[in-house]
């Protein structure tokens, strides 16, 4: 880690920056102890052995086993109240390029890992909201650098970020510029949508030409709301910038731990911002076009990027040909998209209900998951569910339709079909199967003539279908 | 990116075939099956099936088989036989152990059924009541079969006839459509994790200097992968499309998880005597999105129907790529509006909950989530900005020449 003086050293030529780049600086110093206390208080936690204790076994998979799936777990538990997000996202992304990227604490270095998963980043946030746009902003010489343009396509903002990947970052971050072109480009976003800027900042410092606070103000009065990513230490400037253009909620400032946590800060931006009544963007009803595919049988050129093609889009109101969607008419700027893209859309308005974990005492109701058919580890006897925790039932059940289900269908479901296994395969027969399971117990419990007759009913069934 | 980091070499040492996995959706909807009694039976259609089945295994000695039943009310395992079956074949075996001893009933060891289903010449009630006639085939005929072939065969079969012998005249009638829904989820966890797990067997081959985490983007990013196992759904539909409308959601969902993960979705279409137009819009964008074959089949005879299995869907994604595929080049993206289910080329769409509406509704009101939106201007004329005239000065002095000119005038 370097020093924040160096930093300070660096940015000597803007003697005009004055108090908020020496503020800036000592809230480095600041949050630094506070990192270096968080530092010694997560080795602490890494201490993993402590947790291991071995099985009955003599071994420890049990015990690994269950922490791994504690890790998968808590990827996993999100809120899922259905909430009211903004699903049209006008997003610029500023990255910083400054020298402070060359640090190497973020391996390869923080530059390399930054635009690899600004790269994935890209083609998730597109996969989640594929009516929003995205711009990429540099910070870089003090300079605010446009990376790519705002608009809907993946491919543009993932070409412009490989062209980075060959250069070198240089010089010194400036929030200000960075936030004052992002402000301008989403100046002629439309109110019915979000406008967000999303923030990676490398360096523990910032190198203004004037005053970054008017610029905070100038963002909040544009409703525009900021979320930020630290690379190395919280800094005071950023905090206030989250703070102010969020209401004053700062859990959109994050500090990241190593490359996995990165990534997940990164994936987590993907997902459409939560409108509340103060951040709430005016709703309107958009005119939209739901064009038709043609084919051709001789080429012609598309309106937008004029090459021959024999397929596209035309047009619903001026029949003009697009290559591919969703785009905006470049005749006359009608939003053009599929009626596939807003479905693509609605597992956020309707998530999925997070699955509880499975004590031992209801384990015994399943043995394979549902949908995988994964067996399950036997239920123990009941003087050891105690020293073996919850989750190691393995068992995690859908509150809707109590059916059992492994961790990775746990996942799985939640994380990329957004369906639930058990649920959409309809309750006749699981309801029978579940009847079947309860008749069982009851025959357990009330002897042997209540199975007696269970048997002849099964037979009785057996003998309707012969002869039917 | 594997270029980037050097391990690109590494991964093109095996040239051995990647084994492939087919999830096979069967629609055993009654009710349509009934209606195509006349020229395909169900039981021809499964002896169809599996000789495709069979035909795919045979083409890699690891190719895998799934078979899923999208039935009237529930969708369900046909094999590998699903867990809850099993659950229940033990726990009925431990209750017939229970009751008449060390008897081992001749039921739980099922030789190969077969199923047959007569169309409903004789007329129920409701016209759809199905017959089922399950003759025992002796064992003996099969015990000389390729074993995996074998196995597919009667676990199939077996738990075919079971569903269907467990489906009463309520089930049928209370729900006419198919659970595509579910089948699609059911074959997409199936298909996860035979993924994880060849993923693991084959040594972790895919572990690139970004050993990603088990979180959607990079899994998508896994089944990129050349070493990973091929995997494909084939839908064959019988059941008309506009029953499907209400799992319009998870249908597009899985679609979705489809196209991320790379997995075309093959769609053979048999058409219904009676509605011969019934095309499945959302199959058909199904297959469209994740670039799988689809293909209506013109009739329904059983040869034909085998023909069309092994001609057109037996070729793996490896193979494809020197194939010329049917492809459809009229597929429907129109969307129908939530408020008088009507087809539009431009519709209104709310920016709250994406509803889509032919009109603006009245007041402005979403008619989905009730918030009130701003209209715009929508649909009006388009302002006319007046022509300025070109010269202002001799304008004015035109006109207060007017001024100073009398009128003529009664007055």
């Amino acid at each position: 880690m370097v020093s924040d003086e160096d930093y300070v050293g660096g940015s000597d030529d803007d003697v005009d920056i004055g108090a908020s780049s020496s503020r800036d600086a000592l809230a480095g110093t600041r949050s630094k102890s506070t990192r270096a206390n968080k530092e010694s208080s997560g080795f602490e936690v890494t201490r993993t052995w402590e947790n291991l204790t071995e099985g009955a076994d003599g071994t420890i998979t049990g015990a690994v086993e269950g922490l791994l799936q504690a890790g998968k777990r808590q990827r996993l538990l999100k809120d899922t109240t259905p909430l009211q997000r903004g699903i049209i996202r006008h997003v610029i992304l500023i990255l910083d390029l400054s020298v402070a990227m060359q640090e190497k604490d973020l391996r390869p270095t923080r530059y390399h890992l930054t635009i690899r998963y600004a790269s994935s980043f890209v083609s998730e946030f597109f996969e989640q909201n594929p009516i929003s746009q995205l711009g990429i902003i540099g910070m870089r010489d003090g300079l605010a650098v446009r990376i790519s343009t705002m608009s809907g396509n993946p491919n543009d903002h993932i070409s412009s970020l490989h062209e980075l990947r060959k250069q070198e970052p240089r010089g010194q971050p400036s929030l200000e510029n960075a936030l004052e072109m992002a402000r301008a480009s989403l100046f002629h976003a439309p109110t019915h949508g979000t406008r967000e800027v999303l923030l990676v900042f490398g360096a523990l410092h910032t190198a203004d030409p004037g005053d970054v606070h008017l610029t905070i103000a100038s963002l909040v009065k544009d409703k525009i709301r900021a979320r930020v990513i630290g690379l190395a230490a919280q800094v005071a400037i950023c905090a206030e910038l989250v703070a102010k253009t969020n209401n004053g909620d700062r859990s959109n400032y994050t500090i990241v731990l190593d490359e996995q946590h990165f990534r997940e800060l990164m994936m987590e931006l993907t997902t459409p911002p939560i409108t509340s009544a103060q951040t709430k963007s005016s709703s309107s009803l958009l005119m939209m076009g739901f064009p038709s595919r043609t084919v051709e049988t001789h080429p012609s050129l598309c309106a937008c990027h004029s090459r021959p093609s024999r397929e596209g889009y035309l047009c619903s109101r001026c029949g003009s040909k697009v290559c591919s969607l969703p785009a905006e008419c470049p005749a006359c700027g009608l939003t053009l998209i599929l009626s596939t893209h807003l479905a693509r859309s609605y597992h956020h308005l309707f998530p999925l209900v997070n699955w509880l974990e499975v004590h031992w005492a209801d384990a015994w109701r399943s043995s394979h998951c549902f949908a995988c058919g994964r067996p399950f580890p036997d239920v123990p006897p009941s003087e050891r569910w105690g020293d073996e925790g919850e989750g190691l039932s393995g068992r995690y059940e859908c509150t809707v339709c109590s059916r059992h289900f492994c961790i990775d269908c746990d996942l799985f479901a939640h994380e990329v079909v957004h369906n639930c296994p058990g649920c959409q395969s309809g309750r006749g027969v699981g309801d029978a199967a579940k009847g079947d399971i309860e008749r069982g117990v009851d025959a357990v419990m009330e002897g042997r003539e209540e199975r007696a007759g269970l048997a002849t009913n099964g037979n009785a069934k057996g003998d309707k279908m012969d002869t039917g | 990116m594997n270029a980037v980091d050097g391990s690109q070499h590494y991964e093109q040492s095996s040239s051995e075939q990647n084994p492939s996995l087919l999830t096979i959706i069967l629609d055993t909807n009654p009710v349509a099956w009934s209606l195509l009694s006349g020229t395909l039976s169900l039981s021809k259609a499964v002896a169809s099936l599996l000789v495709f089945i069979n035909a795919h295994l045979a083409c890699n000695y690891t190719n895998k088989v799934a078979v899923v039943a999208s039935h009237c009310h529930t969708a369900q395992w046909l094999y590998p036989t699903s867990a809850q079956q099993h659950l229940r074949n033990v726990r009925q075996a431990k209750r017939r152990l229970d009751d008449s001893g060390p008897i081992v009933n001749d039921q739980l060891s099922e030789p190969t059924k077969r199923v047959r289903i007569n169309g409903p010449k004789d007329d129920s009630t409701n016209g759809i009541k199905l017959k089922f006639n399950i003759v025992q085939r002796k064992p003996i005929a099969s015990s000389d079969k390729y074993r995996p072939f074998r196995v597919v065969e009667e676990e199939l079969l077996d738990n075919l006839s079971k569903l269907l012998s467990t489906t009463g005249p309520t089930g049928i009638s209370s729900n006419t459509s198919t659970m595509v829904a579910g089948a699609l989820t059911l074959a997409l966890s199936y298909i996860n994790r035979q993924n994880s797990a060849f993923a693991e067997s084959s040594g972790g081959a895919t572990n690139t200097a970004d050993s990603a985490p088990p979180n959607a983007s990079s899994r998508a990013a896994e089944t990129n992968d050349k070493n990973l196992l091929h995997s494909r759904i084939l839908i064959i539909s019988v059941s008309p499309s506009h029953d499907l409308a209400h799992q319009y959601i998870p249908i597009m969902n899985s679609i979705f998880a489809c196209q991320r993960l790379s997995i075309p979705i093959d769609i053979c279409q048999i058409p219904t005597p009676n509605a011969p137009s019934s095309s499945t819009v959302f199959l058909q964008q199904a297959s469209d999105a994740t670039k799988g074959v689809y293909i209506p089949l013109s009739n329904a005879t059983s040869g034909g129907l085998l023909q069309y299995l092994m001609m057109a869907f037996l070729p793996t994604q490896s193979s494809r790529i020197h194939l010329v595929l049917p492809t459809r080049i009229d597929v429907d993206f129109r969307a129908a509006c939530f408020c008088h289910r009507r087809v539009v080329d431009i519709g209104f769409v709310c920016s709250i909950c994406l509803s889509i509406f032919c009109n603006p509704p009245e007041n402005g009101d979403c008619l989905t989530c009730g918030t009130h939106l701003e209209l715009g201007d929508y649909g009006g004329r388009p302002m006319v900005v007046p022509r300025q005239k070109k010269r202002k000065k001799p304008r004015s002095t035109l006109d207060q020449s007017r001024v100073s000119t009398p009128t003529p005038g009664p007055a």
